[in-house]
This record gives C-alpha cells, structure tokens and sequence, in this order.
C-alpha cells in the first residue's frame, strides 16, 4: 500500500506536492508498480484529488465502467472543485473549525487573499510560492500543470525542507487541513490509524471532527502535509471506497492558537503537583487528560497539542526541575516533537513512560535523544511492532540511549561502557564556607565594620583597615558594547581587566598601592549600600600570616545617576593578624558585575510582613545601621534583629547580650544553611497553610534546623514567610514565631 | 624610587604569571582534566560553590566526577601578594569571571580565585595552585 500506485502519472505530482524524493518514483512508475495499479481509467485521477466524491459517483467495484465519470470528473466540473475546496479551506481556516457551520456558505475569495498575504508577510520564499500557486490556480486553472511542476520542485529543495523541519518548534509552523469527503462514514479511530500506518511521517490530527458528510483534522507542517496528501485513494474502505484526501493550508485551529489561559495553567499546575512524588522524584502525567480534576473544571490538556505540552514543560522546568521520572502513559502522542525541551528542562530525568501512545516509529526517539535515560517504557505503541526481534528492538533503542538499563522493565543486558563514561551533576551548591565557628566570627565582625565604614559616606575610615602596602585593584566583567552606555560605567575606567589590558604601564596604574592610594581610589568610587543578608563568605586560605576570604553579594548605589541601582559583587580579601581579633587588609580585589534577575528580586528584602507582625516603623539611619550590625553579628535576619532591638530600646549591648545568653545557655541554636545573614523562616514542609498553594515537595529542602528544647529538630522549608503552625505546635515540635521570638527575647525557652 | 621601579617589575612579572596561568589551567580543565589535580600543592584547598576538598588526592577525585566543562574566561585580574601574608614566598592572586557550560547543564557564569605560589626547587621554579574558590555567580538558584 504505501509504494506510490502507478496510477498517478504526473498530474499526481501537481496536485500532491510529493515530497522531491517521491518525485521521481511518481513521475516513472516501474512496470511492476503499473500491473499493481488500480484499473488503468484511473490515471487521469491524479488531478481528481480535489475532485471529493468523484469515487462515489460511479456504483460500486471498480472497472472500465468508471472511465466517463471520471473523465467527466476530471472536466469542467473538476475547476469548480478546485476552487470549491480551496475557498473552503480558507475560510475555514481563518475562522477556525465550527462544527454546525454551512461549507457553501462561505465566501472564500477575499479570505483567501488575505490569508495569502499574511502568510507572505510571514516568510516571504514560502509566500512568494504560495502567490504563484495561487495565480496558477486563479488565472490559469488547470491549464498551469507545468509551471506548477516546475514550480513544485524548486520549493521542495532540502534546503526548504530542512527549513521546515528547523522551523518546527517555531510559531511559524504552517497548519494545513485535511479534508475527507465523506468521511463522517468512516470511524475515527479506523480511519486515523489507517493513515498513521501508511504515512511516511508520523503526525498528529489536531481538531478531528466531522461537519455534515465530511470529516476534518488539522496537520502541522509542510512535510506532514506532503506525506499526507501522497496518502489519497491509497485507503480502501470496506466497501471497495477510496478515501480521498483534501490536504490545504490553513491557519492554525483554534485549539492550538489559544494559549492555555493562566487560571488553567494554574489548575494543571495544581494538578501536577497532586501527581508529582517528590519521594521518588517522579511525575505521573498518565492520560491527564481524563483527570477529574482537569475534568470538573473544563480544562482540555491534550498533551498531544503543543501548547499543552510547552505548558506543562514549563512548569516542569519551572518546579521540578531535578524530576527524576515522567510517565506520559496513554496521551495519543503520536510525535514527539514537543518533547524535544525536555532534555533542556529536566537535566536529570532518567525514567520516561511512553506506554500506550502512538508513536509509530523509533525514529521519533531520535528527537529525545538528549536525554540520559536509564529506563524507557513503550509498550503498546506501535513501534513496537517494527521489529523483527526482541534484540533487534533493543539494539535500536539503546542506538538512542545507550544508557539505559530497563526497556518495558525487562533489564537489558548492561550497556557497553568504556570507562570514559563523563557525569552530568554537579556537587550541589552550598552558602558560606567559614572553616570554623572561629574564623566565621572573625570574619564576620571584620565585615560589617568594613562595610558599615564603606558604606557611610566617607570612606577615609577605611584607613585603619588597610596595610601600608596594600594593593588594590577593581575590574568588571569584558563590556562588548561602548563602555560608556554599559551600566557598569562608572567602573569602566578604573577597571584592570589583564585579559583585555595589554600595556604594562596602565596594568600598574590601575593596580593601586600603599593604604594611602587605595583609600583614596575606594573613596572615588560611586557610594554604596550593602546588603547585609545577601552576603556570602568563602575562606578560601588560611595560616598563620595570612587569611583569605571571598565575599559575594550586593549592593546598590545610593547616589547619583545610578542611583538604587543593583549590583553583583565579589570581593577578595587577603589580611594578615593584626592585634589581637584584628585583620589588617594587605590584598583586596572587587569585582563589579550586574546583578542577575534574582539578586534583584531578593536585594534588600525585608522578610514579609506575617500576620504576627506590627507594621514596621521607620528607622532611622542609626537604628539601620546598628540593625544592620545585629543582623550579621547575631546571625538572625533583619526582622528578627529589629525585634530583640526594638524589645531592648535600641540598646545594641543589651539586645547582644539576651542574644548571647541564649546561645550560650544552649537554650536555642540558630543555624542556617546559608550560614550567614538571614535566618529566613518559612513555612513547614508541604506548605498547605496557604490555601490552595501548590508546592512540589523537595526531596531535600534547603533547611533550617532549630535544635534544643523544641524537640527533634523542626525542620522547616527554606524561603516561605513563618505563619504560626498550630499543627507543629501542638506536637510541640516548633513554636509559632511569635512565641518563639517572645521566648527567646525572655530567655524563657 | 627604586622600589617603585621594582614593584612595577614585580606586577609585569604577576600579570605574566597570572596570563600564562589561567591559560594553562583552564585549557587543562577542558581537555586534560586528569591531570589537573597536579597544577595544585599537596595541600592545596578547593572551596567549589561552598564545598571545600582538599588535598591533592580528594581534588583527583572532585575534578574526575565533575561533568566535563568548556571554560571562558572573559576577566582576569591579579596581584601580587603582600610578603608579610606569605612569609616571602612569591604568591599571587588571580582573579577570573566567566562563563562555564558544564555537560549535561545550562551555561553559567562563575567567578573564580586562586592564589599561586611559586615553589622553588634547586633547578626550577614550578607556580602551583594553594587555594581555589569557585562560585557561580547564580549559584543560589
């Protein structure tokens, strides 16, 4: 069935666009295709693929009796089918499937017009093709067979079909429709798989529906279109019928164009997360589209359409991303397209369940292939049957993974591995790295009394802190653009990038030297806030002679005409002792970058209100400072901090004092991951405090442990406001904050 | 004046080493990762996003589990450091920024500082890595 029936000489060509390799097994049939071929009046029926019924005319069984009809098909009443089928395609297409709709009804020159030059606007090669078929088809009707030949071919060179194929995953992909003239007698299912069988390309009806006699689907893509229309009259239905196929461009269907609408992506959010096991890491997607939920609420995910399916990539990548398994059972996928991201989006994902789909070719694997899987389920898709053995399966499928260890759960025989295998996960990354509790207070104390002079206004404080030969350079990243447009040109000139720097004369200057000059060249640069909580601290070396520290964090300018602008920053410090608890800075390098998107969101935040909270008065410009300080020196967050000062009147010494008695008495030990900065608490694990809040479990949460007289370390999740748990209470595993924070400032815990 | 004259041959000297430097390193870490842990001191300490490995043997072990990496490096800077910190043995400060893809992740920039020391032997002079602190510059999310 699929070798191309001789009965289609080259009118067959004009009318189906074959794709350039069928071309010429179409045009110079063999002799054994020809005694294959349909009766022999056939021939002329190549043109007759617009013609809908021209089957249907004759009575039933075929012969030389079909020759009139057809002829008589092929005539006068064949230009009026051209047109008939193209007008309705069109409008159709603009105006998106209506299944009540009147096909006579519509008016399709203008629209056709119209849609021609959207189209051309749209890619111009492609519309300048379309302009001439479309004339051909206007001006010249059936009499412009050559041209169109010609025409055919020049587009269907590689070039244009590997454009296609690059463009797939872009809005720009064309919609095509299929028509099927009488179809409303056939199933649905029969016909579908009748054609997915014989197509060259797997493909994916969107929209099938039937509208009086006929029945429709939606296509995408010119080489789905071109397997498509190569597939008319190759069905042969039950009553010796030949199913005829209408293939046309049309805009893309409704269903596809519409964006799933935030509230349902809301809703399928919630729905994923109902079926995502954070414990196994696993995503459970089995035929959602029947979910009860998805269901009562109205919402059609098939994830067969690609807009569904980006939608639920994106929340994959966007809440799951360490998923580690994805079952995709039972979706009618019949490409894998759309899934083609994933790889990007689930860096991790090592089991995928593909069963009951319909995939029809192991090539579709090929688009997945980034993918490092372990384990792949495709039972019960038809691909399976492509096979001549077990081994001949398994040997195709591991071409595309060779790392997988289980296929429909049987295990494979263990994958061939040289040890040249490379790993794909990095160590995870963790906050600040002190070494001990001792250089983290050292560091700690040297660090906001640096700052707190830095960031004062005048930075000739900073004299003491400097030796008398120290260096200090400044550098920002390489600027591509003209430096003086680049946010970062206020450092512009002062920066000693040495990869970009050449002359030796400039690398020194920009290297300033002794405590006078630094100070001065630091005094120069724009002023600045710190914040204090987005502080990380590497010590990177240490002796006896010598300590090494990296800073990271940020900090914004407060003057001028960068004004609130914030900046990335690392910053290296290399001290030598000095006195007793003292450093004394004889290296110190800064680095300038812009922030990236979440620095920005998370500058300067002060934690969130919670309901517990009283409004949070201004402070003054001391109170901020000293603030500042507790927050560092005490390890709490700013809220926190501000609290236990608040409840000692501002008294610095005091409020460090209840602090350290607490910790001394081991009554409360505050650790966080992050090690500095803020304690940011957070809502239990779970999160189902706020109603209808959706959250993917993690299987290790950054946390927070709260050890001593609470109980077995209450761990919370990291990043979400503290809303008094009444649930942890009761277990007296953690007290609401306020309690909490009454207690600690009481010394009552 | 002489002293000035000599610090500045003192930083030609630092920017050579740190250029040569960060040429061979990151060269080694795409292509020759296996012998990366030797650019390092015996007791040579890696603080890699906040993990610290150290020792020669332990980096071995963290560069060969590290998926394979294609470094740029589009800054440098570099200092030499004060004698009083390194009890007079020549030491300097290099300081990178850049982007990294590492196999099987998303690009990303990191920042990156290392200090060398040169060792000297009664033949030749070999610079070796004694600290490394690496981070990305995104490192939180």
């Amino acid at each position: 069935m699929r070798s191309v029936s001789g009965s289609e000489p080259s009118g067959g060509i004009v009318a189906y666009f074959p794709p350039l390799g069928q071309l010429a097994r179409l045009s110079f049939p063999s002799p054994a295709q020809q005694r294959r071929a349909e009766p022999p009046p056939m021939a002329e029926e190549g043109k007759g693929g617009y013609s809908e019924h021209d089957d249907r005319v004759g009575s039933a069984g075929g012969g030389g009796g079909f020759a009139g009809r057809r002829r008589k098909g092929r005539g006068p009443f064949r230009g009026k089918m051209y047109s008939e089928g193209n007008h309705r395609s069109w409008s159709r297409g603009v105006a998106g499937p209506s299944p009540s709709g009147q096909l006579e009804e519509s008016d399709g020159d203008v629209l056709m017009s119209d849609a021609h030059d959207s189209l051309r606007t749209r890619y111009a090669p492609y519309g300048s093709r379309l302009n001439r078929r479309g004339d051909d088809w206007h001006s010249r009707g059936r009499g412009g067979a050559t041209n169109i030949h010609v025409t055919v071919k020049r587009d269907l060179t590689p070039q244009d079909r590997s454009d296609s194929a690059s463009r797939s995953s872009s809005s720009r992909r064309r919609w095509y429709k299929v028509t099927i003239p009488y179809g409303k007698k056939y199933d649905k299912s029969w016909l579908l798989s009748s054609l997915q069988n014989l197509s060259s390309v797997p493909f994916t009806p969107v929209e099938f529906h039937y509208d009086q006699s006929r029945a429709y689907f939606y296509i995408e893509d010119m080489a789905t279109a071109n397997a498509l229309k190569q597939l008319s009259r190759k069905i042969t239905d039950r009553d010796n019928y030949k199913v005829v196929l209408i293939v046309n461009h049309s805009s893309p269907p409704q269903s596809v164009q519409k964006e799933l609408k935030p509230e349902e992506i809301e809703q399928l959010k919630l729905t994923m997360s109902k079926r995502y096991d954070g414990s196994q890491q696993a995503l459970d997607l089995k035929s959602l589209r029947t979910d009860p939920d998805l269901v009562a609420q109205n919402i059609d995910v098939v994830l067969n359409r690609r807009n569904c399916m980006q939608a639920v990539l994106q929340i994959i990548e966007e809440n799951i991303p360490e998923l580690l398994s994805l079952n995709l059972t039972s979706n009618k996928l019949y490409q894998l397209d759309d899934l083609a991201e994933l790889a990007q989006k689930a860096t991790n994902l090592k089991i995928l369940n593909l069963t009951r789909n319909e995939l029809k070719s192991e090539c579709e694997l090929d688009k997945v292939k980034g993918l490092k899987l372990e384990e792949l389920w495709l039972d019960g898709n038809p691909l399976c049957n492509n096979f001549r053995d077990q081994s001949s399966y398994v040997s195709s499928i591991r071409l595309r993974f060779p790392k997988l260890l289980r296929l429909d759960g049987h295990e494979l025989p263990p994958p061939i591995v040289f040890d040249v295998e490379t790993p794909t996960t990095l160590p995870p990354c963790k906050g600040s790295y002190f070494g001990s509790d001792d250089l983290k207070v050292l560091v700690l104390r040297f660090l906001q009394q640096y700052y707190s002079v830095y960031d004062s206004g005048d930075r000739q404080g900073l004299l003491d802190a400097y030796h008398d030969g120290a260096c200090c350079s400044l550098s920002i990243p390489f600027l591509s653009q003209n430096p003086s447009r680049s946010i970062l040109s206020e450092y512009f000139k002062g920066s000693r990038n040495v990869k970009r720097l050449k002359d030796p004369t400039l690398r020194f200057k920009l290297l300033k030297h002794t405590r006078l000059n630094v100070v001065a060249f630091l005094n120069e640069l724009p002023k600045t806030q710190h914040d204090v909580n987005s502080f990380v601290v590497d010590v990177c070396a240490q002796t006896n002679t010598l300590l090494c520290f990296a800073v990271h964090g940020v900090f914004k300018e407060v003057d001028g005409k960068s004004r609130d602008m914030v900046r990335g920053f690392t910053r290296m410090f290399i001290a030598v002792p000095a006195g007793i608890t003292g450093l004394c800075i004889v290296n110190d390098q800064l680095f300038v970058r812009k922030a990236n998107t979440e620095e920005i969101r998370k500058a300067f935040v002060m934690p969130a209100p919670t309901p517990s909270s009283s409004p949070v008065p201004t402070l003054s410009a001391e109170q901020q400072e000293m603030l500042q300080a507790f927050a560092m020196q005490s390890g709490m967050n700013v809220e926190w901090s501000q609290k236990c000062l608040q409840d000692n009147d501002w008294d610095y010494s005091q409020a460090a004092q209840v602090f350290t008695q607490l910790k001394v008495s081991q009554c409360l030990h505050l650790t966080h991951p992050r090690g500095l900065g803020s304690l940011r608490i957070l809502h239990q694990r779970g999160g189902g405090e706020k109603p209808g809040a959706c959250s993917f479990p993690r299987q290790q949460p950054q946390c927070l442990e709260i050890e001593g007289g609470m109980g077995p370390g209450a761990t919370l999740d990291a990043s979400t406001p503290l809303y008094p748990n009444k649930n942890l209470l009761s277990r007296g595993c953690l007290p609401p904050r306020a309690w909490l924070l009454h207690s600690l400032l009481q010394g009552t815990l | 004046m002489a002293a000035s004259v000599n610090f500045k041959t003192y930083v030609d000297q630092t920017c050579r080493a740190a250029e040569e430097f960060v040429n061979i390193y990151y060269e080694t870490m795409d292509k020759r990762r296996r012998v990366l842990a030797r650019l390092y001191l015996d007791k040579a300490t890696l603080i890699w996003n906040g993990n610290a490995v150290s020792g020669q043997e332990a980096l071995k072990e963290f560069f060969e589990m590290l998926p394979s990496s294609e470094f740029q490096v589009n800054m440098l800077d570099c200092q030499p450091v004060h004698e009083q910190a390194t009890q007079s043995q020549t030491t300097v400060l290099v300081v990178t920024c850049g982007k990294v893809k590492f196999d099987g992740n998303k690009q990303r920039y990191f920042t990156q500082n290392f200090l060398l020391t040169a060792q000297a032997t009664p033949t030749s002079t070999v610079w070796k890595i004694a600290s490394d602190c690496f981070r990305f510059q995104d490192w939180a999310s």
